[in-house]
C-alpha cells in the first residue's frame, strides 16, 4: 500500500489535488482513498489531505498513517506544521519552497538526511492558472519524484478529470504539471 | 355488515390509520348530495352529537335572504344549503354552540335558539317580529 | 425527462456523492432538505443535479431539519417519493417527525452521515445519532464504505415502498471516515439503477381528489396500541422483503448483502462487532491476528432495524470472546448494542464472554493498533475460559483508564 499525506492550507486545494489523483489512480484498475481532516476549518488554516493506493480494496479506515510520501504546498507549513510526523525511514518529502534544498535543510534542520525534493509550486501557479493554487503542480512533481506514471499519461489523465472545467483553465493546469514536472529537484 | 371500527383486531386496521371517508371513490364528489355519498363507517358524518345539544337553532324560511353566513361559520358542517338556497340544520351533526345564530344578518334573525324539547312549529310561532332601530 | 448522466465503470466518489447518486437514480421526486455538516454535499449534489436537469423533482428549502422531515411526510403523504438527508443536531431535531413518518406508514429515504451529539459541539462521527432514532420505527441499513452507501440507498426505496412494508428507511453511512472519504464505487447506469428502483407507487395519496383520506389521525387509547402492534408487526415480517431486494441486486450487480456481516467467522474463536467502517477497519486487525495464528473474525449488522436476533446467533454459534464496540456515549448503563448481542446469545443458550468497547466518540481515531489490542485481550479471556477484563472499557482514551464492572 502507497500512501501519501498533504499539508496545506484549507483552500489551496489538496482536497482536490488528493481527489484527483485518486481519479486517476483509479482508472488504472488500483484503489484508492482520499480523504481530508477537518476541524472547524477555515480558509487559511493548516490543514492535511491523504491518499492510500492499493491493488486489492482498502479497508483501513483508521486516519493514523505512516506516509510514504509527504507533500508540502505550502511554503510556511515546512515550519509550522509537524511534517515529519509518523514518517518512516524512507519517506519522501516534496516541498514546495522558492529556496534551494540546501538553503531550505539549513532553514528547516529536521529535514537533515532526508530524501527530500523541492519545487515552487506557489509560483509555477502563479505564473500558469495566475492564482496561488499549488496543487495541480505538486501533482506534477509527485509524478516525476514516485515515477508513477509519466508525463504524458498523468496529463491526459488530469484533462479527463478537469473536464468540467473551461479549455482556459485545463491548459493552465497542464502547463503547471509540465512545469513541476521538470523543475522539482 | 362490516365490523364496527371499534371491533376491529390490529392486523385489521388500514396501516399508517388512514382514514377514508367514503367506502369507494366518488367522481366529482361536489356535484353529489350528501345523503347520496357513500360514507365510510369512520368519517364523522356516520358519528352524531346532536345528543350534545341543550338548546337548538330554529331556521325560519320566511326571513332568510340566502347569505350563507350561517353555512360558511357552522364549525360542524350542519347546515344544509343546496345550489346556495339555505334548507335548514342537520341535528345529527349540531352541537347547539349558536354561532349561526350570532352570525345571522337579518331582522328578526332567521336562526334563533329554542330549548332542545320544544316542537320545531311551537318555535316558529314563537318567533319575535321585526326590531325597530333606536332612533 | 431527466437527462441520462454520463458514468464511468468506476468512480472515484465520498459517501456524500454515492448516496447523492442514488438520489438521483431514484428520481426522488421531492427532496426537502436543511442543511448541516457532515451530510450537506447530498442534499446540495441532489440539488445541482435537479438544476442541471439530471433529476426530475422538487427541492424545498426549508427552515430546519424539523420542517425537512414535514415536508417530506406531506409529500410521501400526497404520493410522491420523497428523500433526505441529515446529521447529528439536525437529526435530533427531525426525531419527533421520524416516528410521525412511520406511524403513519410512508416510505421516506433518510440519508443519515453519522455524527456526535453536542454538547460538545462536533462535527466529527460517531454514532449518537444512529442510537437516537433506533426505537423511532424506521428500516435501519448500515453501510462501511462509500460504495455500499450508494447500493443501500437504492435498495432502501425498493425496501420501503413494496406493498408489504410501507415504511421509511434510513441508510447510515460514518460521518467523514466514509461521507468524505473518496473511494472506487462501481454505479449502474442510470435506465438500469431507474429500472431496479422502480416506478413509485402511491398508497392512500391525499391527491386522490375522488378518494379523500385523512393522514395523521388522533387515536386514544381506544386504536394506538392496535396501530402501533401492526406497525412493529410489519417492521419485524420486512425482513422477507429486505432479503428479496438484497437477492435481486446481487443478480444485478454480483455484490452481496446479508442482515448480518460476517468476516472470517467459520472457524473464528474470538470476533469484534462493531458497525460503519470500523468493521473494515476490523479485518485488517484480523487479519494480523491470524498471520500469528489467532483465529479472529468480523461481525457486524446490515440492517440494525429489524434486528436480526437469529442471524446474530447464528454469527457467533462458536464463538469463544466477542468485543461488542458502541461508538456512542451510553448515558449510565452498557452500549445499546452490548445489551442487544448479549441477549440474543443468552436467548440462544450461549455464554461467550462478552466485552462491550466505547470507542472513537466525536471522530476520535481508531487505529488498527487499537483493534489489534481488542483482539489481544479477546485471545487472553478466550484462552483462559474467563474474563480476564472489566465489562465496559473506554479505548482510545486520555487520561485513566476509564472502565466499569
Amino acid at each position: 500500500m502507497l500512501e501519501i499525506r498533504w499539508h496545506s492550507r484549507a483552500g489551496q486545494g489538496a482536497v482536490t489535488g488528493a481527489k484527483g489523483l485518486a481519479d486517476v489512480v483509479a482508472n488504472t484498475g488500483k484503489f484508492v482513498q482520499a480523504f481530508a481532516f477537518y476541524g472547524s476549518a477555515k480558509r487559511g488554516a493548516a490543514m492535511t489531505a491523504y491518499n492510500r493506493v492499493d491493488d486489492k480494496p482498502i479497508l483501513n479506515h483508521e486516519k493514523f498513517m505512516r506516509p510514504d510520501y509527504v507533500l508540502v504546498i505550502d511554503p510556511g507549513l515546512t515550519y509550522t506544521a509537524d511534517i515529519t510526523a509518523n514518517e518512516k525511514e524512507d519517506t519522501k518529502y516534496i516541498i514546495t519552497t522558492h529556496l534551494s534544498k540546501e538553503e531550505l535543510i539549513n532553514a528547516q534542520p529536521k529535514l537533515k538526511g532526508k530524501e527530500v525534493y523541492v519545487v515552487d509550486c506557489m509560483q509555477i501557479s502563479l505564473d500558469t492558472i495566475g492564482r496561488a493554487i499549488p496543487n495541480t503542480p505538486m501533482l506534477g512533481a509527485l509524478m516525476k519524484v514516485s515515477g508513477m506514471f509519466d508525463l504524458d499519461y498523468f496529463q491526459n489523465a488530469m484533462k479527463k478529470v478537469l473536464s468540467k472545467f473551461p479549455q482556459k483553465i485545463i491548459d493552465a493546469n497542464m502547463a503547471a504539471i509540465e512545469r513541476a514536472y521538470n523543475e522539482v529537484k | 355488515m362490516a365490523k364496527d371500527i371499534k371491533d376491529l383486531g390490529w392486523n385489521e386496521l388500514i396501516p399508517g390509520a388512514a382514514l377514508f371517508s367514503f367506502t369507494e371513490p366518488v367522481e366529482d364528489v361536489a356535484e353529489v348530495p350528501m345523503d347520496e355519498r357513500p360514507y365510510a363507517p369512520t368519517n364523522s358524518h356516520e358519528y352524531s352529537v346532536g345528543d350534545w345539544r341543550v338548546e337548538k337553532p330554529v331556521f325560519n324560511r320566511d326571513y332568510c335572504i340566502d347569505c350563507q353566513f350561517c353555512w360558511v361559520f357552522c364549525p360542524d358542517m350542519s347546515i344544509l344549503s343546496r345550489d346556495k338556497k339555505m334548507i335548514g340544520v342537520i341535528y345529527d351533526h349540531c352541537k347547539g354552540c349558536g354561532i349561526c345564530v350570532e352570525v345571522c344578518p337579518t331582522n328578526p334573525k332567521s336562526l334563533l335558539m329554542f330549548p332542545e324539547h320544544m316542537d320545531n312549529d311551537e318555535a316558529l310561532s314563537k318567533w319575535p317580529s321585526k326590531e325597530e332601530k333606536k332612533k | 425527462m431527466a437527462k441520462k448522466y454520463e458514468l464511468n465503470e468506476v468512480e472515484v466518489w465520498d459517501g456524500n456523492m454515492a448516496a447523492a447518486q442514488a438520489l438521483r437514480q431514484a428520481q426522488v421526486d421531492v427532496v426537502a432538505a436543511y442543511p448541516i455538516t457532515p451530510s450537506t454535499p447530498i442534499v446540495q449534489n441532489y440539488s445541482q443535479f435537479l438544476a442541471d436537469g439530471y433529476v426530475d423533482g422538487d427541492f424545498i428549502m426549508v427552515e430546519s431539519e424539523h420542517s425537512a422531515m414535514s415536508g417530506c411526510v406531506a409529500a410521501s403523504a400526497a404520493g410522491a417519493r420523497a428523500a433526505t438527508a441529515t446529521s447529528s443536531q439536525g437529526f435530533a431535531l427531525m426525531v419527533e417527525v421520524l416516528y410521525q413518518a412511520s406511524g403513519m406508514r410512508l416510505p421516506i429515504v433518510l440519508t443519515v452521515v453519522n455524527r456526535a451529539l453536542a454538547a460538545p459541539l462536533n462535527v466529527n462521527g460517531d454514532h449518537s445519532d444512529m442510537y437516537l432514532g433506533r426505537d423511532a420505527g424506521w428500516i435501519n441499513l448500515c453501510s462501511y464504505n462509500p460504495q455500499e452507501a450508494y447500493d443501500l440507498t437504492l435498495m432502501a426505496f425498493k425496501i420501503g415502498e413494496d406493498l408489504d412494508v410501507r415504511l421509511p428507511v434510513m441508510v447510515h453511512q460514518d460521518g467523514f471516515l466514509c461521507s468524505h472519504t473518496a473511494q472506487n464505487v462501481r454505479p449502474l447506469q442510470d435506465e438500469v439503477a431507474t429500472e431496479f428502483v422502480g416506478e413509485y407507487k402511491p398508497v392512500n395519496s391525499m391527491l386522490d381528489v375522488s378518494n379523500p383520506v385523512t393522514h395523521g389521525v388522533q387515536t386514544e387509547e381506544d386504536w394506538h396500541f392496535e396501530h402501533k402492534a401492526r406497525q412493529h408487526n410489519d417492521l419485524m415480517n420486512s425482513k422477507k422483503v429486505i432479503k428479496r431486494v438484497f437477492e435481486e441486486f446481487k443478480d444485478l450487480t454480483g455484490r452481496e448483502y446479508d442482515f448480518v456481516y460476517k468476516y472470517k467467522m467459520d472457524d473464528a474463536d474470538i470476533a469484534i462487532f462493531a458497525l460503519g467502517t470500523t468493521v473494515e477497519s476490523a479485518q485488517v486487525a484480523a487479519d494480523k491476528m491470524r498471520e500469528e495464528g489467532i483465529k479472529a473474525g468480523v461481525v457486524s449488522l446490515r440492517v440494525l432495524r429489524p434486528f436480526p436476533f437469529e442471524e446474530v446467533q447464528d454469527a457467533f454459534s462458536n464463538i469463544k470472546a466477542v468485543a461488542v464496540m458502541d461508538r456512542s456515549a451510553p448515558g449510565g448503563t452498557f452500549g445499546a448494542l452490548f445489551n442487544e448481542i448479549s441477549a440474543a446469545m443468552l436467548a440462544a443458550g450461549k455464554s461467550p464472554i462478552i466485552l462491550n468497547y466505547i470507542y472513537g466518540l466525536g471522530g476520535r481515531d481508531t487505529t488498527i493498533e487499537h483493534l489489534v489490542d481488542i483482539y489481544r485481550q479477546l485471545d487472553e479471556c478466550a484462552k483462559a475460559g474467563e474474563r480476564k477484563y472489566p465489562l465496559q472499557q473506554f479505548i482510545g482514551l486520555r487520561g485513566p483508564k476509564l472502565s466499569f464492572y
